[in-house]
C-alpha cells in the first residue's frame, strides 16, 4: 500500500485544493440525506408503541450523540498524529473540529433532556450516558478555552494536541466509571455486530439521518479547515494567488 | 545540576513558598466546612456524604496547589536550565510532581482523623477513605501537572486549569466514593482500589511525557 | 404516512411540544454552526484580500 496520500495530507496547499472540490458536494449530500431522514422519521415512520410520538426525537438525538463521540475520537487521533509525526494539518483539524463537536454534544444534551421529560418524567437524570455526554461537552469547551487563551501558535498546536490525546485516553475510563453509577438510558440503537431490534421502517430513516449528519459535518469541517489554512499560511504565495483569483 | 540537587532545591523552594501550601490546606478546610453549614449539619446527612465531601474538597485543594506549579520556574528561567542541563526532562518533572505530592498530601492525611470526626464518618470506612486518598491522589497530581504546564505562560490561568482538568478527575472521585460506599455496605471494594492504583500508574507513565512536550513548547 | 392530517402531525399525540422544541433547538444550533463557518470564511478571505491590495498599491 502506498503512503503517498498520508504525506500529501501534510501539505496545506495540496489539502486546500483537494478540500475545495469536496466540501460543497459533501455538505449538499449531507443536507439532502439529513432532510430525507428527518422528514421520513417525523412524518412517515410509525409511532413507537410505548413512547408514542415522542420517540421521533431519536432521529436527531442519536445522530448528534454519535457525532459528538466520533468527533472526539477524531480529535484524539489527530492529536496523536501531530505529536508523533508533526503533521501540519493535524492542529488545523483540531482547531476546526472542536467547536463543531461542542455544538454536537450540546444538541445531544438538550434534545436528550427534552426527550427525557415525557419518557422518564424528568429533564435530567444522573445516568451514565447523560453524564458522559456532559463530560464530553466540558472536554470540548476546555480545548476551545485553552486555544483561545494561548497566543503563541506553536504552543496552541502542542497544547491542543496534548489535551486531545489525554482526553482520548481518559474517555473510556470516564465511560466505565459512570456506568458504575446507575443507568436508566435505553441501550444503543445501532451496534455494528447485532441486527437492530427496531423494525426497518423505523431504523432506515435513522440510518439516513446518521449518514447525512456525518457528511454535513465533514463538509463544514473542510470549510473551517480552509479558513484556518488561509489564516495560518497568509504569507505564502499560493495563498495570495488563491485569494486574489477567487475572492469568493 | 544533578537529580539529587534538583530534589533538594525543589524541597527548598516549597519550604520558602510554604504559605501557598498552607493556603491550599486552609482552602480544603473551608470547602469541607461549607457542606454542613450550607446544606445540613445533621449526622444523618453528613455520615453517608462524608467521603464525597472530603473528596470534592481534596480535588479542589490539590488543583489549587498544583495549578501554579511551573509558573515560577517559567518566569525565572529555571525551565530553560532544566532543558539544557542534559538530564531527562520527563524524569525531572516526575520528581517534581512526587515532591509536590509528598508535601501536600502528608498534611492532608494528618488532618483526616479530625475531619472524619467533624463529618461523622463511620469509623469502619475511615481506613478505606485513607486508602483511596493514598492510591487516588497521585493521579490527581500527575493529571494536574499537565494542565499546569499547558497554562503556565498565561498570567491568570487558575480558572482555565479548573475547566481543563476537572473533567479528567471525575473517574477518580467516582471510584473513591464508590469504594467507601461499598465498604460501608459490607461489599468487596478491592477492585475499586485496584482501579485507583491503575489510574495512578497510568498517569505516572503518560503525564511526565505529555508535560515535557508542553514545557518544551512553552519555553521556545 | 403516520398521521391523518397536518394538525395531527403538529400535535403528535400530545408530545408535539417536546418533539418540536427538540427539533427547533437542533435546527437553530446547526444553522448557527453553518452561519458561523461561512461568515468566518468570507471574513478571512476579504481581510486577506484587502491587505494584499493595500500592499500592492503602496
Amino acid at each position: 500500500m502506498s503512503w503517498a496520500w498520508f504525506h500529501k495530507l501534510g501539505s496545506p496547499k495540496w489539502f486546500f485544493s483537494w478540500s475545495k472540490s469536496w466540501a460543497l458536494p459533501l455538505f449538499c449530500v449531507g443536507c439532502v440525506c439529513l432532510f430525507v431522514g428527518l422528514v421520513w422519521g417525523l412524518a412517515f415512520a410509525p409511532a413507537d408503541y410505548q413512547q408514542g410520538n415522542s420517540f421521533r426525537i431519536i432521529y436527531i438525538h442519536v445522530p448528534v450523540a454519535m457525532l459528538a463521540q466520533s468527533c472526539y475520537l477524531a480529535l484524539g487521533v489527530a492529536g496523536f498524529v501531530f505529536l508523533v509525526w508533526q503533521m501540519k494539518m493535524a492542529p488545523v483539524f483540531i482547531k476546526s473540529m472542536a467547536p463543531v463537536g461542542a455544538v454536537m454534544a450540546l444538541i445531544a444534551l438538550v434534545s436528550g433532556a427534552i426527550w427525557g421529560k415525557p419518557t422518564w418524567g424528568t429533564w435530567w437524570v444522573w445516568d451514565a450516558r447523560l453524564t458522559s455526554v456532559l463530560v464530553l461537552f466540558l472536554l470540548y469547551m476546555g480545548i476551545i478555552a485553552l486555544q483561545n487563551s494561548l497566543d503563541d501558535l506553536v504552543l496552541v498546536n502542542k497544547a491542543a494536541a496534548v489535551i486531545s490525546v489525554l482526553g482520548l485516553i481518559n474517555l473510556p475510563i470516564i465511560k466505565y466509571s459512570v456506568v458504575l453509577l446507575e443507568t436508566l438510558h435505553q441501550g444503543p440503537t445501532f451496534t455494528l455486530t447485532k441486527k437492530p431490534e427496531m423494525p426497518p421502517e423505523m431504523w432506515l430513516p435513522l440510518l439516513f439521518s446518521v449518514i447525512g449528519l456525518y457528511c454535513f459535518v465533514a463538509g463544514l469541517v473542510l470549510w473551517r479547515m480552509q479558513t484556518e489554512i488561509l489564516k495560518r499560511e497568509h504569507r505564502s504565495n499560493w495563498v495570495k494567488q488563491e485569494v486574489m483569483e477567487h475572492g469568493l | 545540576m544533578t537529580y539529587s540537587s534538583f530534589i533538594r532545591s525543589e524541597f527548598l523552594v516549597l519550604w520558602r513558598r510554604k504559605q501557598d501550601i498552607f493556603n491550599a490546606l486552609l482552602f480544603f478546610i473551608i470547602v469541607v466546612a461549607l457542606f454542613p453549614i450550607g446544606i445540613n449539619s445533621s449526622a444523618e446527612f453528613l455520615a453517608p456524604a462524608a467521603a464525597g465531601i472530603v473528596w470534592c474538597a481534596v480535588m479542589l485543594a490539590i488543583l489549587m496547589a498544583v495549578e501554579g506549579m511551573f509558573k515560577e520556574d517559567y518566569w525565572d528561567g529555571s525551565l530553560e536550565q532544566w532543558i539544557v542541563s542534559g538530564l531527562s526532562l520527563p524524569l525531572l518533572i516526575l520528581l517534581k510532581v512526587i515532591v509536590q505530592w509528598l508535601v501536600v498530601v502528608a498534611p492532608l492525611l494528618v488532618m483526616m482523623p479530625l475531619f472524619s470526626e467533624m463529618l461523622y464518618l463511620p469509623s469502619l470506612s475511615f481506613w478505606v477513605l485513607i486508602m483511596t486518598l493514598l492510591l487516588g491522589s497521585p493521579s490527581l497530581f500527575f493529571i494536574g501537572a499537565v494542565g499546569a504546564a499547558l497554562t503556565m505562560s498565561i498570567k491568570q490561568g487558575a480558572v482555565l486549569v479548573m475547566l481543563l482538568i476537572l473533567p479528567f478527575y471525575l473517574p477518580v472521585i467516582i471510584f473513591s466514593t464508590l469504594a467507601v460506599k461499598a465498604a460501608e455496605a459490607g461489599l468487596p471494594y478491592s477492585g475499586l482500589l485496584a482501579m485507583l492504583l491503575a489510574m495512578s500508574l497510568l498517569s505516572l507513565v503518560i503525564s511526565p511525557l505529555m508535560t515535557a512536550i508542553a514545557v518544551k513548547a512553552s519555553v521556545n | 404516512m403516520a398521521f391523518n392530517n397536518f394538525s395531527e402531525f403538529l400535535i403528535m399525540g400530545a408530545h408535539g411540544i417536546y418533539v418540536w422544541s427538540a427539533y427547533g433547538f437542533s435546527a437553530f444550533a446547526l444553522a448557527w454552526l453553518v452561519w458561523n463557518t461561512l461568515a468566518t470564511r468570507r471574513k478571512t478571505r476579504n481581510s486577506l484580500r484587502k491587505r494584499l491590495l493595500r500592499n500592492q498599491n503602496r
